[in-house]
This record gives structure tokens, sequence and C-alpha cells, in this order.
């Protein structure tokens, strides 16, 4: 309960410090286009989430085949993908400072792996559950 | 499942079957992952060169010079037949193309197979297209670097299409547990 306890404040640290990345990047520099970022990578593992409960019914004793499980991967692996590839780009074409670029990236990182670690942490108690 | 190698099933098209990957049990997660991120890396690096076409502008010392090319439609095409053959390659049931008997009449396989090789002609297109557009603007007219940039980001994106939906057929056609032995 204590070592539950401990992760989550951690965790909501790590999540609080990347959003607080991605909203400097784009306050100190006045545009406020890397916002974006963190909606990316909120919405990320949505598609896995939503598309995981599609292939459970019929496969219950191996999750990890069909079609719509990977549908939901591709499409979140994409997602993630354009997390990162748009702070570049929007960089590249000089829209944006290279120093917000690495904010929101940086930013991006730590809400994602904020999200991934969460996922696996917590992941024992489903397995419980079931 | 598989035939023997000596009576070759004359309905192939191919009798070279895709090379088999042990990545362990995981091997179709990530190669689905693989292909997702192949997928969004390949469109970013086109979009990069169209924002970049689209952003550029006269520098401050000479406000008369223009840029001499910009991104327009015709750079779209290729990867636009490209996403399209993607589309067309995996949307198609793979124990179709097998051709197993018993399975669906023949007619059935046929058009299957056709239907796959409209959809590798659409890639292979794509692919050529995109070589075809970065050759004739951009190399053949002697722009500076940066502006063939614009053809080659072009054809890096069809590459990297091309090797998605390559990842993305490996991966299904290894399925974890059931083993499939795919002999396209």
């Amino acid at each position: 309960m204590a070592a539950g306890l401990k992760t989550v404040i951690l965790l909501s640290f790590v999540l609080a410090l990347g959003f607080l990345l991605i909203i400097l990047s784009c306050a100190l520099f006045a545009n406020w286009l890397p916002i974006l970022v963190a909606l990316t990578f909120v919405t990320a593992p949505l598609p896995n989430a939503l598309f995981a409960h599609c292939a459970s019914d019929e496969f219950s004793s191996d999750p990890g085949v069909g079609g719509p499980v990977d549908l939901g991967r591709f499409i979140t692996s994409i997602v993630v993908v354009t997390g990162f590839a748009l702070p570049v780009v929007l960089a590249h074409a000089e829209v944006i400072k290279p120093a917000a670029c690495a904010m929101s990236i940086a930013g991006g990182a730590l809400v994602y792996g904020t999200i991934l670690a969460y996922t696996n942490t917590f992941k024992q108690d489903e397995d419980d559950f079931e | 499942m598989s035939l023997p190698r000596a009576n070759y099933d004359p309905r192939r098209v191919c009798l070279n079957p895709f090379p088999e990957f042990t990545l362990g049990k995981h091997r179709r997660t990530v190669g689905v992952y693989l292909a997702g991120a192949l997928f969004a890396l390949a469109n970013w690096t086109f979009l990069d060169a169209a924002i970049l076409s689209k952003h550029a502008h006269s520098p401050d010392y000479d406000p008369d010079w223009y840029p001499p090319v910009h991104v327009t439609f015709v750079d779209w095409i290729p990867g636009i037949c490209s996403l399209l053959g993607l589309l067309v390659v995996n949307l198609i049931d793979k124990d179709r193309i097998r051709g197993e008997e018993g399975f669906g009449d023949s007619r059935a396989v046929w058009r299957a197979r056709l239907f796959l090789f409209i959809g590798f002609a659409l890639m292979a297109g794509g692919l050529a297209g995109s070589v075809t557009v970065l050759v004739l603007k951009y190399i053949l007219k002697g722009y500076e670097q940066q502006y063939t940039y614009y053809g080659l980001a072009n054809v890096s994106q069809n590459v990297a299409l091309m090797l998605s939906a390559i990842v993305l057929w490996i991966a299904q056609s290894a399925s974890g547990e059931y083993e499939y032995n795919l002999t396209l």
C-alpha cells in the first residue's frame, strides 16, 4: 500500500514536470503551438485502451491476437511518433524556436513515460481481478 | 500446413515465402508498433518538406528574391498512391491468398490475388513516381540542395511507407500462437 502510494506521488510529480516543461516551452516564446504535443501524448494510449476491449471476448486465452488490437497498436504508434515529430517539424520550419522544440519533446517524453509507467505498475491489479 | 517443396502449387503467385523472423512471442506486437512508427515517420518526413516549402520566404537582405520551387500537388500524388497501396495490401484476408483446398472457391482466391497485385502495383508506382518527381522536378532543374530536399523527402516517404507495409505484413502473418506458415 505504502509503495503504491509512493509510486503514485512520484509519477504525479513527473507528470506535472512534463506538463510544466511543455507549457513553459509555449509561454517563454509566446507561441502556443507546442501545446499540441501535450494533447497528442495524452491521446496516445487511448486507441490501445479502446481496441483492447474489442478482442478480449473472442480470444480470452490469447489477448494479443486480433485485427482490432493490431489497429489500436498501429494508431498508438502513429500518435506517439507524431508527438515527437511535430515539434521537430515546427522547429525545422522556423515556426518555433529550437529551445522550445527540445523542451516540448522532453516534456512530452516525460508525460508519455508517466502514462506507460503507470499502466505497467498497476497492471497486476487487473490480472488479479481477472 | 505448408506443401512440400517438391510439388509446387501452380496457382501460387510467388514461390519465395517471406523470411521467418524469430523475435520471440512478442514479434507481432513489436512488428505492428514498428509499422505504425514507420508510417508516421514517412508522412511526417513529407509533411516537413511541405511545411518548409510553405514557410520559405525571401531573406532580409534581398526582398525581391523568391523561392524558385514549391511543393505542389504533383509531389503529393506518389504518397497518396503508396497510401492506397498500403491500405489495399493490408485489407486483404491473408488466408484467401494462400488458396488452400476447401477454403473458398478458386475465383475468390483469384480475386484476392488480383487485389494484392493492384496493391503492390500502387506501392511500386508510388515509389517510382516519387523518384520521377525527384529527378524531373528537382535534379534536372539544378536547384540548390535545400530544394532538392523536397524531392528526397518524397522518396523517403514512399520507401518508408513500403517498409511499413512489409513489416505489418510479416508481423501479422507471423502469429504468436497459431504459427501461420505463410507461403504467399
